[in-house]
């Protein structure tokens, strides 16, 4: 205590800016070491693995670059990318676009429009686990909701998860209704975030309606519509849990994306090194898209 | 009336022009957005909005409906043709069988003790480590803060196989709390988040407490986080369902059922018997809802609010 | 006081990190090595106390009441020893030995394991399993009283390393009264071709779709590797030699998988089902292919009388073995590996036997068993059962690429679904997964050499 008096007599300015370097380091030590932990290392050595041969049991075999090589030349690894795919582009372009019409419909005055939009919003925060099963329930194809409706207008429901492209189908259809409100809550928002008298000159340059949407609100929401896809984009990419409890995968591989790709090599087939390999693939497309999202942020800065 | 009124005003009529200019106004009505001035009204395109309503409220809605009153119907009933659109003889019998099939008091228990420490820890990162970034002089600061962004970049699904390895193998936390809540307690986007917001506040708030004599935790927990109230209820909202609905790494790091949370335990219902049987698994499921719905009626507003602000200030 | 605050928070904050860090100091210094087996972390209690065996397992419905019904009277007859046998479910068989694998992991194994015919091996050339022949000699267990080709399956190099306990075989089951509306005689088919003449009496079509089916198929999840294994041996092809060849292009083999072909995409009488057992039950197939183990649940649930018969023939007879056995982990303390063959013993012991067999379906896995008063009074008075023990006989262990090769089950089975769900032609398919087969097998070879010499 006696020494701290006396050096504070001296640099009284360092003395106090060093306490606040401690307590910086005991309120952010924490959260950077628990990320150090299970962030950053493991994705170094999820880098590792990548290039073993390990069935969790016996010894870790080096084998360098074969699991990428055998991944990459086998057929059914370009089948999970090309899964993945599908089920990211129909996704994103599903929800923002039905989100867009959804929000532009809510955005208008009409009565119990909140109780509709908190409807749309409340798939949002459902279980998907639970809410993947409430779906098997309908879609199934003898006794679903879905089958019973179809069959007043004299239609007969798919089988979903037995025919390959339905199965693709329905997993995607549960993930587009359950994230729709999502987007329509950031459209909502950006709606929202227009200035009133860009329309007023609009309407004073005597624009019509749809004038007014194409010169107003569409640009308006751009940089919200941008955030949106990205982020869309990302959920979608690391869907698990819908398809997990739906399809687990299947039929045939059908709805294997590199997520359920990733669990089903490490934890149902136990192999670690295709598992990592999976993982190495997904983080990279997913730093490629946060990459671009960063880059035209910035050209954007004026959003900010 | 009003709004009759700014039509007549620069809409001149007996001009061809206008008229069509007024058409097209009307008809396009339910693609424009009705927040701006001079919005005109007309019964056509008010039913279409809210047949559209009707039918955006039958789509999203019917699913959960379905589940809830197939949670009140006994076996037969739901393979009954034609369907029931409320349950016939409503049974509680399928709550009952969901609850003693499986340990639905264990999956209650570990879901509320993991989503409480779960979020409890993300909060307290949040804002310890948003204060910190905002308040705090630090060498470097500003790329401890980009160290810690770039997190966001690796999501939970990459790091799954060697955290397992690391949790299960390495620490022997296969089957506990610590082992399902530590690796996702760190938080990242949420300090984004409360970092924005704090450096939104009015500055002379800190230097009056400053010239209060109040220290830093002091001015934490009385000044910043009573102002920044509503960010912190919207992440802690957000991130207390994260949690609750967190499906992947309590798969993989619990493999006992008396230590599976809820959306776990509700597959394992589906599977445990060998067959569906619907009645029960649909009880399962409102039980596994029922308590994120009850929070998202109560606070709507801030998770509404939280959901958007990452959108508009990102 | 301003200062306390301070440093009541940040001792906090630092306890915090530290209780954090009190974990993580080992992750930091090493990297996850392989485990050292040694079961110091669950040392048997002092006498007085009760000892507890973990027990993992698979079964559900009719098949989970029986086994945890054993269980409660092993318990009950061991109180005086204070021996109690923890039982858990673990899911399927995937899934159980999933999680052996994982718990191997986190040093938090079970003493006693229920593996799959496809398992089992794995936990073998991993070195994980206990031997079990001084075990057997010094619990007084007859291994000579086990049915001899399925002890056997177990025994790798002299050593017993998998005692047969659930043990079943692919049986053919009809509805009767499905078949008897059709106007077919109330038996099997004897021949695919055979079947193939009835089928089309069975199927009453509702459109497009066949709202009943004469026969569905399974998904891989569902061992539709293990069905098609006789499938395969009746047409004269396999899927691979015992030294590892794969037989998957031979033209018998493919011949076996245009047939499954066939079925649903050219004379349409098949459909692939995600679960066949639920179809048969609710009448929506009319007959099917499945485990005998599938027998205690279909009686109990059935509201039809259905029929059991060998499986239809094609150029040959074939049918394999298959369910699941106990083994014991090495990571059980030495002193309950004792109590644990106790438990094997018990629970495959001739009368449990008879229990076990007449309660599920599985086969009766003593000799003594199958023989006994009991058992042949109950094939009086249920004959469907009669059958699958008099098919048992027949029956020969599945080829090395099913069930040595690892996820070989999975690799087979997702090329028929291919087959079945897809319609593609099985020539092209079998071609991918020989080549599969091929290369996951290597590494087998290699560790095979290693522990066997």
């Amino acid at each position: 205590m006696v020494g701290t008096t006396t050096r504070r007599a001296n640099t009284r300015v360092s003395s106090a800016e060093r306490k606040e370097w401690l307590l910086f380091a005991l309120l952010v030590g924490p959260n950077l070491f628990l990320f150090s932990v299970f962030t950053y290392w493991p994705l170094l050595y999820n880098g590792y693995l990548s290039m073993v041969r390990w069935d969790f049991l016996g010894p870790k075999v080096w084998v360098g670059l074969d699991n990428f090589t055998h991944l990459f030349t086998q057929g059914d690894f370009s089948f999970v990318l090309w899964n993945t795919f599908v089920f990211t582009v129909s996704a994103v372009g599903l929800i923002c676009g039905l989100g867009l019409a959804v929000a532009l419909l809510l955005n208008r005055s009409l009565l119990w429009r909140d109780g509709v939009r908190a409807v749309v919003f409340s798939p949002v925060m459902l279980s998907g686990a639970a809410m993947g099963i409430v779906w098997l329930f309908i879609l199934d194809p003898r006794y679903g909701l879905l089958d019973i409706l179809l069959n007043y207008v004299g239609l007969e429901s798919p089988n979903w998860f037995l025919d390959t492209r339905w199965a693709m189908a329905g997993v995607i259809v549960v993930h587009v209704w359950k994230n729709l409100g999502y987007a329509v809550v950031i459209i909502l928002a950006g709606l929202q975030a227009i200035p009133r008298e860009l329309y007023e000159a609009a309407l004073v340059d005597g624009a019509g309606a749809w004038g007014r949407f194409r010169a107003v609100t569409l640009p308006g929401l751009s940089p919200i519509f941008f955030f949106l896809f990205i982020t869309t984009m990302l959920a979608s990419f690391q869907s698990f849990d819908i398809i997990h409890v739906m399809t687990e995968g299947g039929p045939v591989n059908a709805t294997t994306t590199l997520i359920y790709n990733l669990y089903d090599e490490a934890f149902k087939a136990t192999r670690a090194g295709r598992a990592a390999v999976s993982a190495v693939v997904l983080f990279l497309g997913m730093f490629a898209i946060t990459l671009v999202q960063m880059r035209f942020s910035e050209r954007r800065v004026h959003y900010a | 009336m009003e709004n009759t009124a700014k039509l007549t005003q620069h809409s001149p009529k007996h001009s061809w022009q206008s008229r069509t200019a007024w058409r097209k106004e009307n008809a396009a009505q339910f693609v424009a957005p009705i927040s701006w001035v001079g919005q005109r009204r007309s019964r056509v395109a008010d039913g279409l909005g809210y047949a559209g309503m009707l039918i955006v409220l039958l789509m999203i809605g019917l699913p959960v409906y379905w589940m809830t009153t197939g949670a009140f119907k006994f076996d037969n009933e739901i393979y009954q043709l034609p369907p029931t659109w409320w349950p016939q003889q409503p049974t509680l019998q399928n709550f009952a069988d969901a609850w003693t099939s499986v340990p639905f008091g264990n999956f209650y228990i570990n879901t509320i003790v993991t989503t409480f420490f779960g979020s409890g820890f993300e909060i307290f990162f949040g804002v310890t480590s948003a204060y910190a970034f905002v308040f705090l002089r630090f060498p470097k600061r500003d790329w401890v803060f980009l160290i810690l962004l770039a997190a966001l970049m690796i999501p939970n699904q990459v790091t799954v196989l060697p955290n397992y390895l690391t949790v299960a193998r390495v620490l022997g936390w296969a089957n506990t709390y610590q082992g399902i809540v530590l690796p996702g307690a760190s938080v990242a986007y949420g300090t984004f988040l409360l970092r924005q917001y704090y450096m939104s506040l009015p500055q002379e708030i800190f230097d009056a407490a400053k010239v209060d004599g109040a220290d830093h935790l002091r001015t934490m927990w009385s000044v910043v986080i009573p102002l920044a109230k509503p960010a912190t209820i919207s992440f802690g909202l957000l991130s207390i369902v994260s949690k609750w609905n967190d499906y992947l790494w309590p798969l993989i790091i619990t493999n006992r059922e008396e230590w599976y949370v809820l959306p776990i335990g509700i597959r394992w219902l589906t599977v445990q018997e060998g067959y569906i049987s619907w009645g029960p698994v649909m009880a399962g499921t409102v039980l596994v809802v029922l308590p994120v719905l009850v929070i998202f009626l109560y606070a709507q507003k801030y998770i509404v609010e939280g959901i958007a602000a990452g959108a508009v200030k990102g | 006081m301003s200062r306390n605050d301070y440093r009541t928070i940040s001792r906090r904050g630092l306890l915090k990190a530290m209780s954090a860090g009190a974990g993580m100091a080992a992750l930091a210094a090493c990297a996850p090595a392989p485990t050292t087996t040694s079961g110091n972390e669950s040392v048997a209690g002092p006498a007085s106390e009760p000892v507890t065996l973990l027990l993992w397992s698979s079964y559900t419905g009719r098949n989970g009441e029986a086994e945890q019904a054993l269980v409660d009277k092993f318990n009950e007859e061991m109180g005086d020893r204070d021996l109690q046998v923890d039982y858990q479910v673990q899911g399927n068989y995937e899934e159980t030995a999933q999680k052996v694998t994982a718990a191997l992991q986190a040093q938090d194994a079970p003493d006693v394991a229920l593996l799959s015919d496809v398992w089992w091996f794995k936990f073998y050339l991993n070195q994980t399993l206990a031997p079990l022949n001084d075990l057997l000699e010094s619990q007084n267990v007859d291994v000579t009283d086990y049915h001899d080709p399925l002890i056997e399956e177990g025994l790798r190099q002299g050593v017993y390393w998998w005692i047969p306990f659930a043990r079943s075989t692919p049986l053919f089951y009809y509805n009767k009264e499905l078949f008897d509306a059709a106007g077919l005689p109330d038996r099997g088919p004897e021949t695919w071709d055979e079947f193939n003449q009835w089928a089309p009496d069975l199927v009453s079509a509702d459109g497009d779709e066949p709202e009943v089916a004469a026969f569905v198929h399974p998904d891989s999840a569902s061992y539709i590797a293990w069905l098609f294994q006789g499938v395969a041996w009746q047409f004269g092809g396999a899927y691979s030699n015992p030294d590892f060849t794969m037989r998957m292009t031979e033209d018998n083999t493919v011949d076996a998988g245009r047939f499954y072909h066939d079925t649903v995409h050219a004379y349409g009488w098949a459909r692939p089902s995600k679960s066949i057992g639920e179809d048969f039950l609710n009448g929506f197939s009319a007959s099917m292919m499945a485990s005998t183990g599938s027998m205690g649940g279909l009686r109990q649930n059935a509201e039809f009388e259905f029929g059991t018969a060998f499986l239809p023939e094609q150029d040959y007879f074939g049918c394999c073995t298959g369910g699941a056995g106990l083994s014991i982990l090495n990571t059980t303390d030495a002193e309950k590996l004792p109590l644990a063959m106790d438990y094997i013993a018990y629970v495959s012991n001739p009368e449990n036997t008879v229990f076990w067999s007449k309660s599920t379906g599985y086969m009766p896995v003593r000799k003594s068993a199958a023989t006994s008063a009991e058992m042949t009074s109950y094939y009086e008075e249920f004959p469907q059962f009669k059958t699958a023990v008099d098919q048992l006989e027949l029956t020969r262990p599945q080829d090395s690429a099913r069930v040595w090769v690892p996820n070989g089950d999975q690799i087979i089975g997702k090329g028929l679904e291919r087959v079945t769900v897809l319609g593609e032609d099985a020539a092209t398919v079998f071609a991918d997964v020989n080549d599969t087969l091929i290369a996951e097998a290597a590494p087998v070879l290699e560790t095979l050499a290693i522990v066997e010499g």
